[in-house]
């Protein structure tokens, strides 16, 4: 718990400084989608990582989120930090919605409907032309009122502070959530069912509330999204954004706070300098993924974990050999 | 022990008529048994006589398809497992179920869960109340842990834990759920004789400490006959006898049922 409180620190503080060093605005841009991709794939570790439920269907948040605020500035004029919020919400409502449903169900059979629900919202993003435009997407999603007279360097760095403080928040909210007993309750379902239940948890309350939290999440990321791209169209429930968001869980290490963080500056990163590779570029990713599956099942963080796990296991048979006294130390 | 002393009146499980049936094979037909508040009551009989299937019957995994189950005179029959965790009852699992992934202390810690509970957005927001119950639940898990002789692997991961080891830790997680009545599904299979004695000594110990009652269903006869104060015996589902240990030792029924008929001349 302290050692992942440290690294999380650590790493936003970082993340704030940041602005201060860099000015060049392509940095800029990578940086704001690192954390954008930072906060999604957080909130899709909540479901993979501490339900244990993996769910192909998170881009249905990400999406409800990002047409959300897009039509309620472009239609109704609403102003940023009230889209993104009223986008969370919304989100959240279709967390609720399609939890309700998939999380009675486990395995492949949840993969699978949890996809479909994400399929069909692309579909009537597709077709309902009325509300969300067709596939031509709704475009001109306005820029906060403060960045009228403001150049391209301080548009970054405000869509630089408000992915940070979504990011924050996102951190915020997992942090408490895992570390509480809710947490240990969602982990107990992840873990063993039935130990759970013969414990007292209602199985389906902390599913539930570990995918609201996530949709939560996502659908601000997806606001955020609308308005920093100033296009939202079909494909963002396509299944490209959730590739990207398991690959980063998987990579970084899921069930662990930090691990989608670093994830998401890989992945992003990758993505970015491996563009000269071209189509190459996703059977890269498919290898990676491949590895990563074989060789550290937990992902990057999960390996970190374990191996400090495996010394603390260790130190106290040094320190029963008296013969051998604080060999700890080396 | 708080937790225990708390509780005024003491309530006893009463099974009456239960039976469960799966297609044509009755798995469990009428079977009636007390466990008295402060009891250790063993099941005992030999493979497939439908101990684990009364088991799950009690708890909630299967529903009855006959009789009744009252816990202090609450009409507790086919309720959820989770349910009946929170009337007080809490089992253990004939194959070892702990939380493989975490640490001994942290599988009892999970165990408090219904201690440590606490209204949702307290999960977000936590004040005094729940820093005073999250190091009260600590606190509990580790005097747990050590009553129950884990002391030594606190911090280790449950997948690396011996057989033995993670059979007192399934009693550990189970007894973190502060219940009234445990419910142990041959927690002593895979012991060798000695550990299934200290195994025998850990249940008398929390009997009284820790749990009001225990059932147990066991294979290990020197573990059940020295532990009980009560045996119902079951065979091909349905109850053979019941007694304390020396009566139903020495029920010819009950000899027969574990070792076969003598030959009819």
């Amino acid at each position: 718990m302290r050692f992942e409180k440290h690294c999380l620190w650590g790493l936003m503080a970082l993340a704030a400084l940041l602005p201060l060093l860099v000015r060049d605005q392509y940095v800029l841009h990578i940086a704001i989608m690192v954390l954008f991709y930072a906060v999604l794939a957080s909130s899709l570790n909540l479901v993979v990582g501490y339900v244990g439920e993996f769910s192909l269907g998170h881009t249905a948040f990400l999406g409800t989120g990002a047409y959300t605020a897009a039509i309620l500035s472009t239609q109704y004029g609403w102003p940023m930090w009230a889209t993104v919020p009223a986008a969370g919400l919304l989100a959240m409502l279709v967390g609720v919605v399609i939890g309700g449903i998939t999380l009675r169900l486990q395995g492949p059979f949840f993969v699978i409907v949890t996809l479909s629900f994400a399929e069909v919202l692309r579909l009537a993003a597709d077709n309902w032309i009325a509300l969300t435009n067709g596939p031509m997407g709704i475009a001109g999603v306005p820029q906060p009122a403060l960045l009228a007279e403001a150049g391209n360097l301080d548009a970054k760095q405000f869509y630089y502070t408000v992915a940070w403080l979504l990011l924050a928040l996102t951190l915020y909210l997992s942090f408490r959530f895992v570390y509480s007993n809710a947490g240990r309750a969602a982990v107990a379902v992840r873990e063993n069912r039935y130990v759970a239940q013969s414990i007292g948890i209602q199985p389906l309350h902390y599913s539930m509330l570990a995918l609201v939290l996530g949709a939560l999440l996502s659908g601000m990321a997806g606001g955020f999204y609308a308005h920093y791209i100033s296009f939202v169209g079909p494909e963002v429930f396509r299944f490209a954004f959730m590739v990207s968001m398991i690959i980063m869980v998987l990579v970084g290490g899921k069930g662990t706070l930090v691990g989608p963080l670093i994830g998401a500056l890989l992945v992003t990163f990758l993505e970015e300098y491996l563009r000269e590779a071209k189509e190459l570029r996703l059977s890269i990713f498919g290898l990676a993924v491949i590895a990563i599956v074989l060789f550290l099942p937990r992902g990057l963080m999960g390996f970190v974990v374990q191996w400090r796990a495996s010394r603390r296991a260790d130190a106290p048979k040094v320190a029963v050999a008296p013969s051998q006294p604080e060999r700890r130390a080396a | 022990m708080n937790a225990i002393q708390a509780r005024k009146t003491p309530r006893a499980l009463e099974v009456r008529g239960l039976g469960k049936s799966f297609g044509g094979i009755h798995a469990v037909r009428d079977i009636s048994f007390d466990v008295q508040s402060g009891e250790i009551v063993g099941l005992i009989g030999p493979n497939g006589a439908g101990k684990t299937t009364c088991f799950n019957l009690i708890t909630g995994f299967y529903a009855p398809s006959a009789g009744r189950v009252r816990f202090g005179g609450t009409d507790v029959t086919g309720r959820k497992p989770y349910h009946m965790a929170r009337m007080g009852i809490v089992r253990s699992f004939q194959k070892t179920n702990i939380l493989k992934s975490l640490t001994v202390f942290e599988n009892v810690l999970t165990g408090h869960y219904m201690e440590a509970r606490q209204p949702l957005w307290r999960t977000f927001f936590p004040g005094r109340a729940v820093r005073v119950a999250e190091a009260a639940a600590r606190e509990s898990a580790e005097r747990i842990v050590r009553t129950m002789g884990l002391a030594h692997r606190m911090d280790a991961p449950a997948s690396v834990l011996s057989c033995g080891e993670l059979r007192l830790l399934e009693v550990a997680l189970a007894l973190a759920a502060k219940p009234e009545i445990l419910m142990l599904d041959e927690p002593a299979a895979g012991l060798n004789s000695q550990e299934a004695r200290q195994f025998g000594e850990i249940l008398k110990t929390v009997r009284g400490t820790l749990v009001e009652s225990i059932l147990i269903v066991e294979h290990n006869m020197g573990l059940v006959m020295g532990v009980s104060d009560r045996v119902v015996v079951m065979h091909f589902g349905q109850k053979l006898a019941e007694g304390t240990p020396a009566q139903v030792q020495s029920d010819s029924k009950v000899v027969e049922a574990y070792l076969g008929g003598g030959r009819k001349a």
